[in-house]
């Protein structure tokens, strides 16, 4: 049996996951999990003609060093981390051949939080209800469901060796980081006219409580207290007020139900900023219409199935 | 071990005459989720399991609540909620689903057993009695990996939460909290009350079955406590 080609994790870095598109699993308590920056999660993969959902390495703050044993197709699409193969520059989005013995190292950011590192052939790892997406609290997932350290290897699948496009994805399609951000929101019927005006018009800041599962602000807003609210499926980009005032912006690893008072849901054009949400950005909620936030989504979905069909026409030809 | 079968199933017929009168309600949640409150959401899950809906996602339970999340980029809110009252409206309110029967062993000997006995003037051994009578339900699965809301509590087994919750409740305690019953299926945070524990694995990925339990299955604690 032959093996698969293979990389060596060098420095595991801050929180380095295997991540895909996530899991539809709700109904049974699992968290959606997946990338927390879906948009850079698709570039990335089809930077290097990778279905979009293929499991990649999501990078957070600080990245890994990963020695290559095999030759690869790789793309990396995000916040603007700095990077460098052996000695020289590792651009971000596009497709970069990396040779069998040459290292990535993928160091810090100076905005934003995470980007997605996508391998053609796209990475194994534990396959839990249709995904390999790490889930940390559960410890299930890619890579035994922990976070990357040291000496780990990881395999991906060969596929036909091809040549790369030359062409980059231009910034339009880069989601937004810090440190001054807005998030569009939608109001919820738990939302009072009260508690709308506490929450779209001041400017919030992320506070060190800042993970995969959700961001937690740190300014105090007035929060309605009712213990005999049940407790409720939440929607991806929920914005929970807990007793203590301070706002939870759920991420992909929240927990599917919760029992605090939800009066926002983030929209969903802006999950990927919200994903890109650290410590100290600036962020303001600016509520929006339903029609309104349908209407961004379209565009962007537009201009990304735009660049998606480029790239897979670049393939079929090449 | 994993909770045990104990064969029998039986109709959920709590449905009945409500289900068909009470016009379905169902509100949009951000941009991609449509919320549907009917006493007949459990019966409208199996529907969209069965028989899916262009452009839904997911649909996620709760009690009487049923969270359907939708691409927005396949289907609008205003289809959507058509093909969904229809669906409601064809409904019979009577396929709530066959339940299974499961029997949790549970040692009693968590730190709030005595509080909460104490609390309902019974002696543990009574409070432990009542409880282990109760004919619980699973009605519905979430919060995290493997952990069922039990409904069918008596009025005065109901035990309010605690005023600030425990940092780390252990995996496996049993707890009472407002209207519900639980197992806690790994060390999470918890503001129920902790009165036993059990070692049933309810969420193991690597079984056919990850999850040991589904909603409408029927639950009774066993007290194994000595042995």
């Amino acid at each position: 049996m032959v093996e698969p080609p293979s990389l060596t994790v060098e420095r595991p870095g801050l929180l380095t996951t295997v991540q895909d598109a996530g899991r539809r699993a709700r109904a049974l308590g699992v968290p959606e999990g997946g990338a927390a920056d879906p948009v850079a999660r698709r570039l990335a993969n089809a930077l290097v003609e990778n279905a979009a959902g293929a499991a990649g390495l999501e990078v957070t703050l600080g990245g890994p060093a990963l020695r290559f044993h095999a030759d690869a197709l790789v793309s990396l699409c995000g916040a603007p981390f700095e990077a460098r193969l052996d000695d020289g520059p590792f651009p971000l989005w596009r497709a970069v051949v990396v040779r069998a013995g040459q290292t990535l190292s993928i160091f810090g950011t100076p905005r934003g939080a995470r980007a997605f590192l996508a391998v053609r052939g796209g990475l194994h790892g534990q396959e839990v209800f249709g995904s390999r997406s790490t889930d940390l609290r559960s410890r299930f997932g890619g890579l035994e469901g922990r976070a990357l350290k040291a000496g780990d290897r990881l395999s991906w699948s060969v596929l036909p060796p091809v040549t790369p496009p030359h062409a980059f994805v231009g910034p339009d399609l880069h989601t937004p980081t810090g440190p001054d951000l807005t998030l569009r929101v939608l109001a919820t019927p738990e939302a009072t006219p009260d508690l709308l005006a506490a929450l779209c018009g001041p400017t919030f800041t992320v506070s060190g409580q800042a993970d995969r599962m959700g961001v937690r602000l740190g300014e105090v807003v007035p929060a309605p207290h009712d213990p005999t609210r049940v407790s409720l499926p939440n929607p991806p980009g929920a914005v929970q007020l807990p007793p203590d005032g301070r706002p939870i912006l759920l991420l992909s690893d929240a927990g599917t139900h919760g029992g605090y008072t939800t009066p926002l849901v983030v929209a969903r054009v802006d999950l990927p900023t919200l994903g890109q949400l650290r410590p100290g950005d600036r962020v303001r909620l600016r509520a929006v219409t339903l029609e309104a936030a349908h209407a961004a989504l379209r565009r962007r979905e537009r201009a990304l199935r735009g660049v998606e069909a480029a790239l897979s026409w670049w393939y079929k030809g090449a | 071990m994993p909770p045990s079968l104990a064969g029998a199933a039986w109709d959920d017929g709590r449905m009945s005459e409500e289900g068909r009168t009470t016009p379905p309600e169902i509100t949009p949640l951000g941009d991609a989720a449509l919320v549907v409150r009917s006493p007949l959401a459990r019966e409208l899950l199996a529907d969209l399991m069965a028989r899916p809906l262009p452009g839904v996602r997911e649909a996620v339970p709760a009690l009487r609540v049923l969270t359907v999340l939708y691409d927005p980029l396949t289907t609008t809110p205003q289809v959507l909620t058509a093909n969904l009252a229809a669906r409601l409206g064809g409904l019979t309110g009577q396929a709530g689903g066959k339940g299974r029967t499961l029997a949790l062993p549970v040692t009693f000997d968590g730190p709030d057993l005595a509080w909460c006995a104490g609390r309902v003037g019974l002696s543990v051994t009574e409070f432990v009695r009542a409880v282990c009578a109760a004919p619980l339900e699973v009605a519905f699965l979430g919060f995290t990996p493997g952990f069922a809301f039990l409904t069918g509590l008596p009025e005065e087994l109901k035990m309010p939460r605690l005023d600030t919750p425990r940092e780390r409740v252990p995996a496996g305690s049993v707890a009472l909290g407002g209207p519900w019953a639980g197992v806690y299926p790994r060390e999470t945070p918890g503001g129920w009350r902790i009165v036993g524990r059990t070692d049933a694995v309810l969420f193991d990925v690597n079984r056919a079955e990850p999850v040991a339990w589904r909603a409408g299955d029927r639950v009774t604690f066993v007290d194994v406590t000595d042995g």
